[in-house]
């Protein structure tokens, strides 16, 4: 199968003074397959949220690249990386992602109204996500209105509504109590598994591990351990 | 749209912070229509304290004449120049005049001054002479009236019906003479130099006295249909009246002093509204530095989303549109209403003098058109300006950055 994402030997570096280089993500190459529910773990500082931003989009490798759907997006400029996120990549933060002044079914129509989507097919994907998350009845409910569980489930589905490649999802049950964020997985490995989304974590929730169908360890900005779990 | 209804509901988001960025640029705009129209209303005052008192709007004197006074300098075959005055469409009226300086002698006291032979009726209709009397009355035309301003009165010790003599020098023979006269009124100006310095007699008996005839005069002071008309260089009378021994010169060129403050006053407005606005402006600049800072996190995702830099940052400069023209209405109702109240009821000043002239202590604004038209395109243009660096801020914001904040 085509690979969704490739990194080969990728390296982001920082350098907090002349004498320090901090080696977030050091030659770091995977391969992540179209499916697959894949967790990014490791210690805080390990470098696994720097590369989730990496393969995201979001940051610029110090060097190697990063190949999504067949793009090497370490060479976009910083407007073309933006249209790519647009258009492939459905993000999901660890809180506050939602547009505080929109409401629920304004923030899954954002990401269309900017790649342009008619009215029409807007109002369908909106009403669609919302069931598929379960917030039908939510949709006129601003941020502030809504729980935490609930803000990020609409997350998710502004996330999905936009047609994404690949969902990438940074600590999404963070600031989730137990049960809300059980909930929230489940609804995500439902998408996974019925309409084959594929969705990457950076976390070091038990919770997603166990739901996870790869689980790779990163350690001082290394993988340690590459680990596919049969589904 | 989705920039639009962002914008607005960003807006609404902190009222509190909107509505006092809104009151600082709407009351400078209003500050800004309030400055410049009682600095018309200034203008105004002292304007019409030239036009209407003695200088008139223009003059026509013998070349030279203006340097020093000099009785010699008269205008010879006046005729010709009231037939062209009477032809010229654009003159409303004019008044002829002789003038002499001399020395001003009552029963107690001796002072030099000028001397105006005026024809009572033209003159009242090129200036407010008639109005000016405090104690007596005009000129009647009959032989002796004298005019004498309020401050030489006092120098003199005279009054009403005291005598006054005066002596001065004949046109070409340079031979002395003197005339009795008896004080038939009394004016005030409020022009310093005026009211101390000047009397008035009918033109008839101050020919005589200086020896000249009916067709010599030193001046004609014009009033024009129109006041424009008399700055600008192509009207009819500049043309006609200016020749090697004839100048016609118009109120601002016969009064430098004032013809400065008035270039001044246009700066003055300036400077006070750019003042006005470089306040505004850094208010506008902290105002949407302070909100952009509440939102880099939410910045951070609407970016890594995928909205473009040129998006978030017309996101700011649509916020900054909204205050703009929000403010601007604000500040014209508040400006209009302010000036119009201002302009009935005059604004207090207390009492003082410009070049010599005495403002009234109520100074009366004057609104126009161009203060509610460019006024506002100018606010709306510097809070533009203001908001360029805070949006530019925005669109540099790195998401990756700004999501590990506020947080």
């Amino acid at each position: 199968m085509t690979a969704l994402i490739q990194t080969d030997n990728l390296c982001r570096y920082f350098y907090p003074s002349d004498e320090i280089v901090v080696k977030a993500v050091d030659g770091i190459s995977i391969s992540i397959e179209p499916g697959e529910f894949t967790a990014i773990i490791g210690p805080s500082g390990s470098g696994k949220t720097t590369l989730l931003h990496l393969i995201g989009g979001l940051d610029k490798p110090t060097s190697g690249d990063v190949m999504l759907s067949g793009q090497n997006i370490a060479q976009m400029s910083s407007g073309e990386l933006s249209d790519f996120r647009r258009d492939h990549i459905g993000f999901v933060f660890q809180a506050y992602n939602l547009i505080p002044v929109l409401s629920a079914e304004e923030n899954i129509e954002y990401v269309m109204l900017l790649q342009g989507a008619d009215a029409a097919t807007r109002k369908k994907r909106v009403a669609k996500t919302l069931q598929q998350v379960g917030l039908s009845d939510y949709a006129d409910r601003r941020p502030n209105k809504l729980s935490g569980g609930q803000q990020q489930r609409v997350a998710v589905a502004r996330a999905m509504a936009s047609h994404p490649d690949i969902i990438l999802a940074d600590e999404p049950t963070a600031n989730l109590d137990s049960k809300t964020g059980i909930a929230l997985l489940d609804v995500m490995k439902e998408l996974n598994e019925t309409l084959g989304m594929t969705f990457v974590f950076s976390t070091h929730d038990e919770k997603i591990m166990k739901r996870a169908t790869r689980l790779i360890h990163v350690v001082d900005g290394q993988i340690e351990l590459d680990e596919k779990k049969s589904s | 749209m989705l920039t639009l209804k962002l914008a607005i509901r960003n807006l609404l988001r902190n009222t509190r912070r909107t509505v006092l960025t809104m009151a600082l640029i709407g009351s400078s705009l209003t500050a800004l229509i309030l400055v410049d129209a009682l600095m018309l209303g200034m203008l105004d005052i002292l304007v019409n304290s030239i036009t209407k008192n003695l200088v008139g709007e223009a003059q026509i004197h013998r070349v030279g004449f203006r340097d020093n006074l000099d009785v010699d300098l008269y205008l010879s075959e006046t005729e010709k120049i009231i037939e062209t005055l009477d032809q010229d469409p654009t003159i409303a009226a004019y008044s002829e005049r002789v003038l002499a300086g001399g020395i001003l002698s009552s029963s107690y006291n001796v002072a030099t001054g000028l001397m105006y032979g005026i024809n009572a009726v033209s003159e009242g209709q090129v200036t407010q002479l008639p109005d000016a009397i405090i104690e007596g009355q005009y000129l009647t035309g009959k032989s002796g009236e004298i005019l004498i301003g309020h401050e030489l009165a006092d120098l003199l010790e005279v009054s009403l019906g005291d005598r006054l003599v005066i002596t001065l020098s004949e046109a070409d023979t340079s031979e002395l003479a003197q005339a009795l006269f008896r004080v038939s009124g009394i004016f005030k100006f409020g022009i310093k130099g005026v009211d101390k310095g000047v009397v008035f007699t009918n033109l008839d008996q101050a020919r005589g006295v200086i020896g000249l005839t009916n067709e010599q005069s030193h001046e004609f002071a014009l009033r024009f249909t129109d006041r424009a008309l008399a700055t600008q260089p192509g009207t009819a009378v500049y043309q006609n009246l200016n020749t090697s021994e004839l100048e016609t010169l118009n109120w601002l060129q016969l009064n430098r002093p004032i013809a400065s403050i008035i270039e001044m006053s246009k700066f003055a407005s300036l400077i006070i509204g750019s003042i006005l606005f470089i306040l505004a402006g850094l208010g506008v600049i902290n105002s949407m530095f302070m909100s952009i800072y509440e939102r880099i996190y939410e910045f951070g995702v609407i970016k890594a989303l995928g909205t473009r830099p040129a998006r978030l940052a017309g996101l700011i400069m649509t916020e900054a549109l909204l205050i703009a023209l929000i403010s601007c209405v604000a500040g014209l109702i508040l400006g209009y209403l302010l000036g119009s109240y201002a302009a009935e009821y005059g604004v207090p000043m207390g009492d003082y003098q410009v070049s010599g002239i005495a403002i009234d202590s109520r100074v009366l604004t004057r609104l126009e058109p161009y203060q509610f038209i460019q006024f506002p395109i100018y606010v709306t243009f510097l809070t533009l300006v203001a908001a360029i660096y805070p949006a530019l801020f925005a669109a540099k914001i790195v998401p990756t950055e700004a999501l590990q904040r506020s947080l």
